[in-house]
């Protein structure tokens, strides 16, 4: 339960970052919703969704991201506010249209927010969308607090619908996924109709329509960087006309404010926090490049601000400006654990690269206790590495596949997507998988695989894919394999559910973002128009399963195989029954089993007694699944079925 | 009580464990009771079965990140011994306060035979040399004495309500867990939390 | 006290599988999780860590003691070096027709085991079972019928071995196993065996004469031979003739013998026993007499079992004759001799011999 939607504006609440931002579009007056999941973006639009009966909007969990921002785009083109969320790498996948939209110009305010990942919690990969704001010349917005990513969200509506132009606001984990207090601000319900008049037309162009449009874009760009001069967004705090500055953008401003409370230096130096990033408020940075002698780039990933501030001071030496000596990622004081560029901000990279560059003789409360600590874990404390959840069905259909290759005895390829499954790699899946890259590029790199014989790479190649991602993104390469005849199988793990992102529905669920009933579009059926031939089994059935699997590998072609078994999480079972293991039968460590559940399938509701020598079941995280009780080579793990 | 600013609090345990509802009751007592919060978590990826951690920061003036810096916790609230401990290594110091629950939640690390899990009394030795006061409670026997093993989260908020290390108010946090479990048994889950606030009370620190 | 040492997986995987020693026969294979059989290969699917286990210690090629396997099987060392411990060595057919009309020759191990399951002798039997003749699988028989539908001659290998292993899992209190010479060997190591499986379920066991097997991938050479039809019957006539019949249900194809030897398992050529040494009963061919098997019988079980079946009237019995009875014995140390000199070649020395008998077999 959350206040997200409360109507009480001026009520102080706690919300998360993204619940905020989904707040801002409530306020701003938001009419229609998209996106397609991803972390750390996902609850944007999971809260949207919740709100949208009460506050009658339109929300839709699209197929993939530039699905989402065409369908977003069109209702901003006849006259609504529309806003579509992503993770950060959802962006490359909407690029193509995000280029052009951005040249077409748009009506009713539009929103593009994603969401960046630093470190790659969640993702594969620390991509810096503030980089698509330059590249497509659109105006960035980067909320630095939960407060923020309300009121930026909101306004950037306003700046979208008055100029013309999709606006991008970048969050970023530490924003989306953490929790402050906002103060809310009214609800705004204002109705539109959806407007297409016969003389309207949503084009870039071409040939020289396109350099004019793009012409136009840059006033565009010069209107908004007009009203960044002035903007409440961005602000510069400490010493007056300070020597040194700190320049900060998003999560960087409170790990700056932070790290220059903890120094002791709020006298010493001055913070610029920028909240308007690009274009540039070229003015009010100039205020202060004329004072200062220092400068430290504050900001995640890319050094985006740093590069772009330099750029202008550079231009603005022939008015006086500098020299300034700049500290950032290029000159190695921000820096994560791989170094500068990477991994994500903290309070501890800024004071570290303050202290550097200050020569301070500041020492971290505990460095001695830590150094302490951390030889006691390195040694003592066992790492906890991922695994799948009790019953989940990807385990039992990694183990089918991985039995199957071994039986097949050539060494078989199986290449990686996007998903709960991505854990295929880790030894919770067995090290089945070998690649990993982005959303469809399972059976994308699949096709190369399968197409390498007359190169001397004849070895079988199995493509793991979930049920939402091959919708989002594998239906033209499986047409690719068929239609250039790649020798591969495409392994759908079909769990009914977009998990790892929090259960979302996709086109094969049957229900929409709204929780409506909606038509189903089965990947059976879509790989049989193909033209490709499709076998579906249920996993659990493994032997069965692992019998399909060997034969299917036989055979030359594109083939699809659907591992069918709902999500225990998405669809926890109304029968509970009682697994325990008989200890009398367990065999143990003996020859035979050699720990077979504990030690090689690897359930986390498997454990081991250390005491007794035997295996054990934790019942507190066991699922009731009994696919352990079916493999366990003494049958010594008892299912009993609860009245 | 005079706090510390901001007050850093990590909640530390496996996913799974219900780390994010812990420190959403703790977050919005908080507010209620008129401090700012910042509440920093991993989600995603991170809950296959992996640590996670939940940073809840009180302040009352300025603003700060979600992030605690190095060897800033005040207290830690641990759901599991091992999880604890690790905590302890990056922001722990020695005035840190631990409340910790002992039941170990085997890594697959271990159950695989790839690592050792450590003896829980060792665990708990050695987390005593390197903070201020551990108590320790059996916050899962108590979650299933209130009906349900899966509330330990909400025992261990309870603990904490109860130690007297944080200023957030008892009577806010239950009206903050009436609200959260309106749907699904708010009774179960306020006896959990009463049976927390008791068990502290009663416990002397190791 | 044991000249053996047990080794593990690891070592089953290195001084077998990796050799090309393997036999097929399926002793290894469905103990555990980890060694499973695809064809004639055993695969493992996961390394189980172990240095000692079930699979090294029941394979027929990691190591068989001789004197030791004699001794545990017979109760005293063997009198005869060329075809084992016998208790009587005579020419046998079934008296049935169906029987005779469907098997293979005198019919008479098809009849034995038919008359074990019959009479209670045994409660299910361990056969093979292939409708194209060509790709064996293992079957549990349980009447008449199980029996007629697995007899005649397979002469591409089976993994046998894996039924027996499934029989005792399933709870099967007496099972009875008609296999060739090194299935036999794999059965009475797991009998033998420090290691605990239930092996004491095991009964009567029938063993066939063998002198090679063949890999499955004979296969698609027969296919091309005979086209895809059915093959209802192989058969090696005897010599002179060097050559190998396939028979279908509309046509009979003769091949060159030397054609068919290109698919001998390896391991085949280091094996010392023709005559199945270590069964109850023995059963093979009599050479020229199509309608007869000659039968080993070896065991006090199996005099037991053989006495009945005689007084029932299912089979028929004739003396064996000498000169059949010594060209028998001079075929079995001829493939003694040649196994021992394959032995070098493959570097194994799995054969533990007492010394004299070693000599006797190189000069």
């Amino acid at each position: 339960m959350s206040y997200v939607g409360v109507d009480e504006p001026s009520r102080k609440v706690l919300l998360m970052g993204n619940e905020a931002i989904a707040r801002g579009a409530l306020e701003a007056g938001v009419h229609f919703c998209s996106g397609y999941p991803g972390n750390p973006a996902s609850e944007i639009l999971d809260t949207l969704a919740g709100l949208a009966r009460k506050f009658d909007f339109y929300v839709e969990w699209s197929v993939n991201e530039i699905v989402a921002l065409e369908t977003a785009g069109a209702a901003s083109f006849t006259g609504l506010r529309a806003l579509t969320a992503m993770k950060n790498l959802g962006a490359n996948v909407c690029a193509d249209f995000l280029m052009t939209v951005s040249l077409s110009g748009t009506r009713g305010g539009f929103v593009l927010v994603t969401g960046d990942d630093p470190s790659a919690h969640s993702t594969t990969s620390e991509l810096d969308t503030r980089n698509y704001a330059r590249f497509a010349d659109i105006p960035l917005l980067e909320p630095a607090t939960m407060q923020e990513a309300k009121d930026m969200t909101k306004w950037a509506f306003d700046l979208s619908e008055e100029l013309g132009v999709i606006c991008l606001v970048r969050s970023s984990t530490r924003l989306s996924h953490s929790r402050g207090a906002v103060t809310l601000g009214p609800i705004k319900r204002e109705k539109r109709s959806a407007d297409f008049s016969p003389d309207d037309t949503w084009t870039s162009g071409s040939s020289r329509i396109t350099s004019m449009f793009h012409s136009m874009l840059h006033e565009k760009l010069k209107r908004a960087q007009e009203k960044f001069e002035n903007s409440s967004f961005n602000w510069y705090v400490g010493k007056k006309d300070a020597d040194f500055v700190i320049v900060a953008s998003g999560t960087g401003w409170l790990y700056s404010s932070e790290a220059v409370k903890l120094l002791g230096l709020e006298n010493d130096v001055g913070i610029l926090k920028l909240g308007t990033t690009w274009p540039l408020p070229e003015k009010l940075v100039a205020t202060h490049l004329k004072h200062a002698k220092e400068v430290l780039f504050v900001e995640e990933t890319d050094p985006f601000l740093e590069q772009n501030v330099k750029t202008l001071a550079a231009e603005l030496a022939v008015e006086g400006i500098g020299p300034i000596r700049f500290y950032g990622k290029k000159s190695n004081h921000v820096r994560g654990e791989f170094g500068a560029g990477t991994g994500e901000l903290d309070v501890d990279v800024v004071v570290n690269s303050l202290v550097e560059i200050k020569k301070l003789g500041y020492v971290p409360i505990g460095k001695e206790y830590s150094e302490k600590a951390q030889k006691l874990l390195s040694s003592y404390v066992p790492s906890r590495s991922m695994s799948f959840c009790a019953g989940c069905p990807h385990r039992a259909s990694l183990w089918a596949i991985k039995k199957a290759l071994k039986l097949d005895g050539r060494d078989g390829i199986v290449t990686g997507d996007i998903g709960c499954y991505s854990l295929g790699m880790l030894p919770t899946g067995f090290s089945v998988a070998k690649t990993l890259h982005c959303m469809g590029a399972g059976i994308g790199t699949a096709n190369g695989f399968g197409n390498l014989k007359r190169f001397g790479l004849d070895k079988p190649v199995i493509a793991l894919v979930g049920d939402s991602t091959f919708y989002h993104a594998c239906i033209p390469a499986l047409i690719n394999a068929h239609w250039n005849r790649a020798n591969l199988l495409l392994v759908v793990l079909d769990n009914n559910t977009t998990a790892m992102t929090g259960h979302q529905p996709h086109p094969g669920s049957g229900l929409n973002a709204l929780g409506c009933i909606s038509p189903k579009s089965p990947i059976e059926d879509i790989c049989k128009a193909i033209g490709v031939e499709v076998t579906v089994c249920d996993s659990f059935d493994l032997d069965n399963a692992v019998k399909k699997l060997h034969e299917i590998l036989q055979a030359e072609g594109a083939k699809v195989m659907i591992f069918r078994h709902e999500c225990p999480l998405a669809f926890p079972k109304k029968k509970k029954v009682r697994v325990y293991v008989d200890a009398d039968k367990c065999i143990g460590e003996g020859c035979g089993c050699v720990r077979f559940c504990t030690r090689v399938f690897g359930c986390p509701g498997n454990i081991w007694d250390y005491e007794k020598g035997k295996a054990k079941i934790d019942e507190a995280i066991c699922n009731g699944c009994k696919l352990c009780a079916k493999l366990c080579p003494a049958e010594a793990i008892i299912v009993e079925e609860e009245e | 009580m005079r706090m510390e600013e901001p007050l850093n609090i990590i909640i530390t345990g496996v996913g799974g464990q219900g780390n994010v509802i812990a420190s959403q009751i703790l977050g919005s007592a908080a507010v209620e009771d008129g401090f700012c919060v910042s509440i920093g978590e991993t989600y995603g990826a991170a809950q296959r079965g992996g640590a996670v951690m939940s940073h809840v920061r009180l302040f009352k003036q300025n603003e700060y990140g979600s992030l605690i810096p190095q060897g800033g916790a005040h207290i830690i609230l641990g759901f599991e011994p091992i999880e604890s401990l690790r905590t302890l290594g990056s922001f722990g110091n020695k005035k840190t306060k631990v409340i910790v629950n002992p039941r170990p939640i085997y890594p697959i690390d271990v159950l695989a035979g790839m690592a050792k899990y450590p003896a829980v009394d060792d665990i708990l030795r050695v987390i005593k040399e390197l903070v201020s006061s551990i108590h320790v409670v059996e916050a899962t026997e108590l979650a299933k004495e209130a009906g349900d093993s899966i509330m330990q989260n909400v025992v261990m908020v309870g603990c904490l309500a109860g130690s007297g290390f944080t200023p957030v108010k008892i009577e806010t946090l239950k009206e903050v867990i009436n609200m959260i479990f309106a749907e699904k048994r708010p009774e179960a889950n306020l006896k959990a939390f009463e049976l927390g606030v008791k068990a502290i009370r009663e416990t002397k620190p190791l | 006290m044991s000249r053996i040492d047990v080794k593990g997986p690891a070592d089953l995987q290195k001084d077998i599988l990796n050799k090309g020693l393997c036999l097929a026969c399926g002793a290894c294979a469905n103990l555990c999780p980890y060694i499973n059989m695809v064809e004639e290969r055993p695969v493992m699917i996961e390394s189980c860590g172990l240095s000692e286990g079930k699979c090294y210690d029941f394979c027929p090629r990691t190591y068989v003691d001789l004197p030791m396997l004699d001794k545990i099987v017979f109760g005293a060392y063997r009198s005869d070096l060329a075809i084992g411990s016998s208790l009587a060595v005579m020419k046998v057919k079934s008296r049935d027709d169906r029987i005779k009309s469907t098997a293979q020759y005198g019919g008479v191990a098809s009849a034995l085991i038919t008359f074990a399951l019959q009479t209670g002798e045994v409660d299910a039997a361990i056969l093979t079972k292939s409708k194209d003749r060509i790709t064996p699988q293992p079957a549990l028989a349980r009447n008449k019928k199980d029996v007629l539908e697995c007899a005649g001659t397979k002469y591409v290998v089976c993994p046998t071995v894996t039924g027996v292993t499934e029989a005792i899992r399933q709870g099967t209190r007496k099972i009875g196993v008609v296999g060739t010479p090194c299935q036999v060997i794999a059965v009475r190591k797991m009998q033998a065996s420090k290691f605990e499986i239930g092996a004491d379920k095991i009964g009567l066991v029938i063993g066939l004469f063998c002198t090679w097997a063949l890999s499955p991938r004979v296969y698609s050479f027969i296919r091309r031979v005979t086209g895809s039809v059915n093959v209802v019957k192989l058969d090696v006539p005897p010599p002179p003739t060097n050559t190998f019949t396939i028979e279908t249900e509309k046509n009979k194809f003769e091949v060159p013998l030397d054609e068919i030897r290109k698919f001998i398992l390896p391991s085949c050529n280091v094996c010392f026993d023709m005559t199945s040494e270590f069964a109850d009963i023995s059963v093979g061919t009599v050479e020229g007499e199509e309608g007869w098997n000659t039968v080993i019988v070896r065991t006090s079980l199996g005099k037991k079992f053989f006495q009945r079946a005689k007084e029932a009237g299912i089979i028929e019995v004739a003396p064996l004759g000498k000169e059949r009875l010594d060209h028998l014995r001079e075929a079995s140390l001829n493939k003694k001799r040649r196994a021992l000199k394959e032995m070098e070649s493959l570097k194994t020395s799995y054969l533990i011999l007492r010394e004299e008998d070693r000599s006797k077999l190189t000069l």
